[in-house]
């Protein structure tokens, strides 16, 4: 196999490498991803394992008007949701996924018996006075003279702990939520809310893209320029340049060709030679040592 | 062909290379982190429900209208502070102060209904001691109610209660967690309070000037009864359905009872008087007899099975709420 032909197969390689870094580097997954579930509740909860779950992650709430997230113990929240519809967020089944169902209250509502028709019928009737009253500038409010709700107040407040507020979208640090409350977060008009959102920070491998691409490219150059050198006749340029290596060769081994006055002339004819200067007088004895004849007895 | 058999080959191969690039979905938490507090009301909680509570019973005072005591003050409450106006309304005197200020706040660890908190007030004056009150959640949809309140009986010690990472213990009258049974130490003090001072439950619970008080005034109306050829007769009940019970951080418990009470003085062949202070109270027009109907509150507390002392009222109010003619 000729140095061409590996570069060829090399280049092809290359070809095929640079495309899936490319095609991978197009489709690199992002780092940062938002789990998402529509809601069709006003109400909706996050179990304190759902919250431990978000760990630092922010959840977010989209509706439509005031929206109130407050946190209580999971049996006063259980409690109080066992008298309202709400949607749970049970999980992650995938990354961009938030798993929802209907919220099970797990204590029974016998535990307060009275409370739900006592509470509803005050409400019911003092703010339909008010309604009516309030709702004759607004035409919106006019045809339908319902009571106003308000879930946050039609019922006590006493047993929530944290509250957070906003205006059709609310976001919640997960780890501002106390450890071990439950978060549910309510439209206060009773309206469904929208939607709900997690964003999780998730790990990708693809350190491996870049120096595949790189790869890529440089096998490809290889092959490209394999290519090119079998298609163009190199042959009058390499006898040129194998002309000019011999010449250069030839250069030097015939002195007689040197120019004269030129510098090769000149070292042809010794000129940059050093002149050595011979001293006539011989060495003084004393300028050399002498061996001590003690000495040699000594080592003898 | 084969150039897009290849790009797609290609193609597949990085999506499949970059769907293994992808890390798992974590898994699930499946046990829930502990609470940090879990007294059924944190310290802000409370709060708010005292100052909705005080701002509440302030504007009734202002006015001296009870119609105004709705949302966080109920049940005998608004009966003894309606009485407290309307005697007020007669000479025109401030009815009992009741402090605003706390210096000690009790929760409830209950997970279900009613439930109760409990504080102690500062001290008002000089001569006055602090006053225990009782606010109580009957559901989840309810606000807290003040429902009653006592002054402490001067000398008196309330016992060590659990703060809010745990809560107090909400307990039942009946509760056998306690050794006689909160009940049973309740029943005993009725009965003292019944047979007077030498009954011989007298040494089974601490001095309290409560019922040293009610011995003195029986005493003295049975004393001039009888002068008049007359009777003094009292009556005293528990309600049952409004005592509660909180466990203390000893393992006792402090019962908040109220106690209903009524005075019958009759005279033979002559006409009754009352004071001048409680005839806004008064239905009726007397004749030889009176009675007084009183709605008291007192706090018992009860010590733990490893705690010395005895049973002790640590804290009552003698409420006169109406006075009649039968």
């Amino acid at each position: 196999m000729t140095v061409r032909t590996t570069a060829l197969i090399a280049g092809v390689i290359g070809v095929l490498l640079l495309a899936a870094g490319l095609i991978a580097d197009a489709q690199r997954p992002p780092r940062d991803v938002i789990a998402e579930a529509t809601l069709s509740t006003s109400v909706l909860v996050y179990e304190p394992e759902m919250i431990a779950f978000a760990a630092d992650s922010t959840m977010g709430i989209e509706g439509e008007g005031d929206l109130v997230a407050v946190t209580a113990r999971p049996a006063d929240a259980d409690a109080w949701l066992a008298e309202h519809e709400a949607t749970e967020v049970t999980g992650l089944p995938e990354w961009e996924v938030l798993a929802t169902e209907a919220y099970e209250p797990q204590t029974a509502a016998s535990a307060s018996p009275s409370p739900s028709a006592s509470a509803s019928e005050e409400p019911s009737d003092e703010p339909s006075e008010e309604a009516s009253a309030e709702a004759s500038p607004s035409a919106s409010a006019s045809p339908s003279a319902e009571p106003e709700v308000d879930l946050l107040t039609d019922t006590s407040s006493d047993h929530w702990r944290e509250q957070w507020e906003g205006t059709d979208r609310l976001e919640i640090l997960a780890s501002d939520v106390p450890a071990g409350e439950v978060l549910v977060v309510m439209d206060r008009s009773g309206e469904a809310l929208a939607s709900t959102d997690v964003g999780f920070v998730r790990e990708v491998n693809d350190g491996w893209i870049t120096p595949l691409i790189w790869w890529g490219i440089v096998l490809t150059a290889v092959g490209v320029i394999a290519l090119i050198l079998r298609f163009v006749d190199l042959r009058p340029l390499q006898a040129k340049y194998e002309e000019w290596i011999a010449r250069r060769q030839r250069t030097g081994e015939d002195e007689d060709d040197a120019r004269p006055g030129s510098r090769r002339a000149r070292r042809a004819a010794g000129e940059h030679l050093p002149e050595a200067s011979l001293d006539e007088e011989p060495a003084t004895a004393s300028a050399a040592p002498t061996p001590d004849p003690h000495d040699e007895e000594g080592r003898a | 062909m084969n150039r897009v058999i290849t790009a797609g080959a290609v193609a597949t191969a990085s999506g499949l290379i970059l769907t293994g690039c992808v890390a798992d979905v974590p898994a699930p938490v499946m046990s829930a982190p502990p609470m940090a507090e879990t007294a059924a009301l944190l310290d802000p909680q409370s709060t708010a429900i005292i100052d909705a509570t005080m701002d509440e019973l302030a504007a009734a005072d202002a006015d001296k209208d009870a119609d105004l005591l709705t949302d966080r003050v109920g049940g005998d409450a608004v009966t003894i502070r309606e009485a407290q106006y309307t005697r007020a309304d007669g000479d025109d005197e401030t009815p009992v102060a009741l402090p605003s200020g706390q210096q000690a706040v009790y929760s409830s660890a209950a997970e279900t209904w009613p439930r109760t908190l409990a504080t102690v007030s500062e001290q008002a004056s000089e001569d006055e001691t602090p006053v225990m009150y009782l606010w109580v959640q009957d559901s989840i949809d309810e606000d807290y109610q003040l429902r009653g309140w006592a002054h402490m009986i001067p000398g008196a010690t309330v016992p060590a209660m659990p703060g809010t990472t745990t809560g107090a213990e909400q307990l039942t009258l009946e509760d056998a967690s306690l050794d006689p049974t909160a009940q049973s130490v309740l029943d005993d003090y009725l009965s003292l309070l019944r047979e007077g001072t030498d009954s011989e439950l007298n040494d089974a619970f601490g001095a309290d000037s409560y019922r040293e008080q009610l011995f003195t005034a029986r005493d003295t109306l049975t004393d001039a009864a009888e002068e008049q050829d007359g009777e003094y007769v009292d009556t005293i009940q528990s309600v049952t359905d409004d005592t509660y019970v909180m466990g203390t951080a000893d393992g006792g418990a402090l019962v908040f009872a109220p106690l209903e009470i009524t005075s019958s003085f009759t005279v033979e062949d002559a006409t009754v008087s009352i004071s001048e202070a409680d005839e806004p109270l008064l239905d009726g027009e007397l004749d030889d007899k009176v009675t007084h109907h009183y709605l008291d509150m007192i706090v018992l507390s009860i010590p733990g099975p490893d705690a010395e002392g005895q049973p002790t009222v640590v804290a009552a109010d003698h409420n006169l709420i109406k006075v009649s003619e039968s």
